[in-house]
């Protein structure tokens, strides 16, 4: 084994100087971490949900911290597409690293024109479909618990998408996420990336009122992290099987490069680090060279290291 | 610039009943730091708790951080266990500040609220022969440590302190608010241009109601539930004047009270 670890991964139609990408919705739209992390240290992020019009988002309290992790009720809070292209992308395009955009629609119509609009723009390397949000009223999570509907969200997108990749990302909010991860595959998704939030709620005893103005929120930090390496696992077992070129992508309460390591020896192949940018700025890059420095010491590189697992 | 490092802490003291100032060996972010911006401040390495701790800036001297807390919850109940020579990851200095342009500043502050008023008074000491103060207090029981601690750090012949206390203790007996209002009626014709506020969210909003009313310009030190620190997780969400929301963390924590949705927030 030489020094340097080969790191590079080939996942959901985009090449990735290393297997950590930054999770929607807890990066902005990158410049925020700017100040934080080296140029080129993480593999590339996943943007902010994107919608058509500007969100502006649930009334707060918008988040809670809870044992090990925390709930939002965010809302889709975003710029909008066209201040998402005239002021976010162009800085994006510059930075090392892939560009992959998040975006959400209400109907599946503005998911193809998202994805038209999105696919024609040379800065982004793939497009994510958030599918999962449990924070909205239309669309979200409504779309990604019905097979049926998560297929023809991702056929109406990959359809605009102009041959740029088209990720999926899905929900944990379901009996079993194969039949969801098998939908996308058959529509077209070059990848799925799970899992998204639990649907949770937090309650103050004392004041008998929810601990968020929107009632329930998403669950998220590293006491989902076992739910998310069985769903990965078993979303990756069913895909080998049916399509075995479609990638998963794997997140949920990753901390550190061991972490990371599980979800990939799970099956994934690539990660994203999501709540652990908010307790360390500069946790994305950390875990990627945490991660690097666990495959030098096993003797393995990434792709090899993705699927290992010993059963 | 803001920046993320492990700062050593220097000293972590209890000033008062339940209220400490801790000082932390962080030179980069002390000297970045301006009134009325804040650090995020990681008490504990491991995932319990979980997310970073917003603290105002209460002072910076000499490449130390200076931070007045009161422990409110298991966060700050873990802080006060912070020995010197220990690290806790820090980043910062975050938001916009205080604009300390002004030419007849008066600033008011409500409890802990004084914490990052503090540093604010440093700044215009060197600007102005005289820096005016209100504060409201519980009373001389509650607040003994912040009173003594405006005797001490704010000592100057410069800083003139008004007191309000709820108990009567000391000062007038009342709301901070009645000081000001007073003051706003008896200042003519050197009535403050701008009032720099920071306090319970009740107080800033009625400070905020009396700016309004004797048309002085009003900026108020907001707090909200946070999680990143650096404008992304949106979770700060304060209710702005022409609809949507403000984040904190970004376009605060010091706000315009003009800005602000005082009836949704």
């Amino acid at each position: 084994m030489s020094p340097a670890t080969d790191m590079a991964v080939t996942v959901g139609g985009v090449r990735l100087a290393n297997p950590v990408l930054a999770a929607s919705g807890t990066f902005g739209y990158g410049r925020e971490y700017s100040p934080y992390l080296e140029p080129g240290a993480i593999g590339g992020l996943v943007t902010k949900g994107v919608s058509l019009q500007p969100r502006a988002g649930n009334p707060p309290p918008r988040i809670v911290e809870t044992a090990c992790g925390m709930l939002n009720a965010i809302g889709l809070a975003n710029v909008g597409l066209d201040e998402f292209l005239a002021h976010k992308l162009p800085w994006l395009t510059e930075q090392p690293g892939a560009v992959v955009v998040n975006l959400y629609g209400e109907s599946v119509g503005e998911f193809a024109e998202l994805a038209q609009r999105l696919g024609a723009q040379p800065g982004v390397d793939a497009l994510e479909l958030n599918v999962s949000c449990p924070n909205v009223k239309e669309g979200g999570m409504a779309f990604g618990c019905h097979p049926g509907a998560v297929g023809e969200v991702t056929a109406a997108a990959v359809a605009g998408a102009q041959g740029k990749p088209v990720w999926v990302k899905l929900t944990p909010n379901v009996s079993d996420p194969a039949p969801m991860a098998l939908a996308a595959a058959q529509a077209g998704a070059q990848a799925v990336s799970l899992i998204n939030t639990l649907l949770a709620m937090a309650i103050d005893a004392g004041t008998r009122r929810p601990k968020l103005a929107n009632v329930v929120g998403g669950l998220s930090g590293p006491a989902i992290k076992p739910v998310g390496l069985r769903m990965v696992w078993q979303v990756a077992s069913a895909l080998k099987a049916e399509h075995p070129t479609v990638d998963v992508v794997g997140l949920g309460g990753i901390m550190s490069g061991i972490d990371a390591a599980e979800y990939l020896i799970a099956g994934a192949k690539a990660v994203q680090v999501g709540t652990a940018s908010f307790t360390d700025p500069a946790a994305a890059g950390r875990i990627a060279a945490e991660l690097a420095a666990y495959c030098t010491e096993q003797g393995v590189s990434a792709a090899e290291l993705s699927g290992s697992l010993r059963v | 610039m803001s920046l993320s490092l492990k700062a050593k802490v220097s000293s972590n003291e209890p000033v008062g009943p339940e209220i400490y100032l801790l000082s932390l060996e962080a030179p980069a972010i002390a000297d970045a730091a301006r009134p009325g911006q804040f650090v995020m401040l990681r008490v504990s390495p491991g995932p319990e708790p979980l997310l970073a701790r917003p603290f105002s800036i209460h002072g910076a001297d000499g490449g130390k951080l200076l931070i007045l807390y009161q422990v409110k919850g298991k966060g700050t109940k873990l802080l006060t266990q912070a020995c010197p020579g220990s690290e806790l990851l820090t980043w910062g200095p975050l938001g916009r500040g205080f604009d300390l342009t002004a030419e007849r500043p008066l600033l008011v502050a409500g409890g802990m609220g004084v914490a990052p008023i503090a540093f604010a008074i440093e700044y215009l000491c060197n600007k102005f022969d005289e820096v005016r103060l209100l504060c409201g207090v519980a009373g001389t029981v509650r607040h003994e440590a912040l009173i003594k601690l405006f005797a001490g750090r704010l000592g100057s012949a410069r800083v003139k302190i008004r007191y309000s206390s709820e108990d009567g203790s000391i000062g007038r007996k009342g709301l901070v608010t009645d000081l000001l209002k007073e003051h706003f009626s008896t200042s003519q014709p050197l009535k403050p241009d701008t009032v720099l506020a920071c306090g319970p969210l009740p107080m800033l909003k009625a400070v905020a109601l009396l700016c309004a009313e004797f048309e002085v310009a009003c900026q108020t030190s907001l707090e909200a539930p946070m999680a990143c620190g650096v404008g992304a997780c949106l979770g700060c969400a304060i209710p702005a004047a022409g609809g949507g929301y403000l984040r904190a963390c970004q376009e605060g924590p010091v706000m315009e009270a003009s800005l602000v949705d005082w009836e949704k927030i």
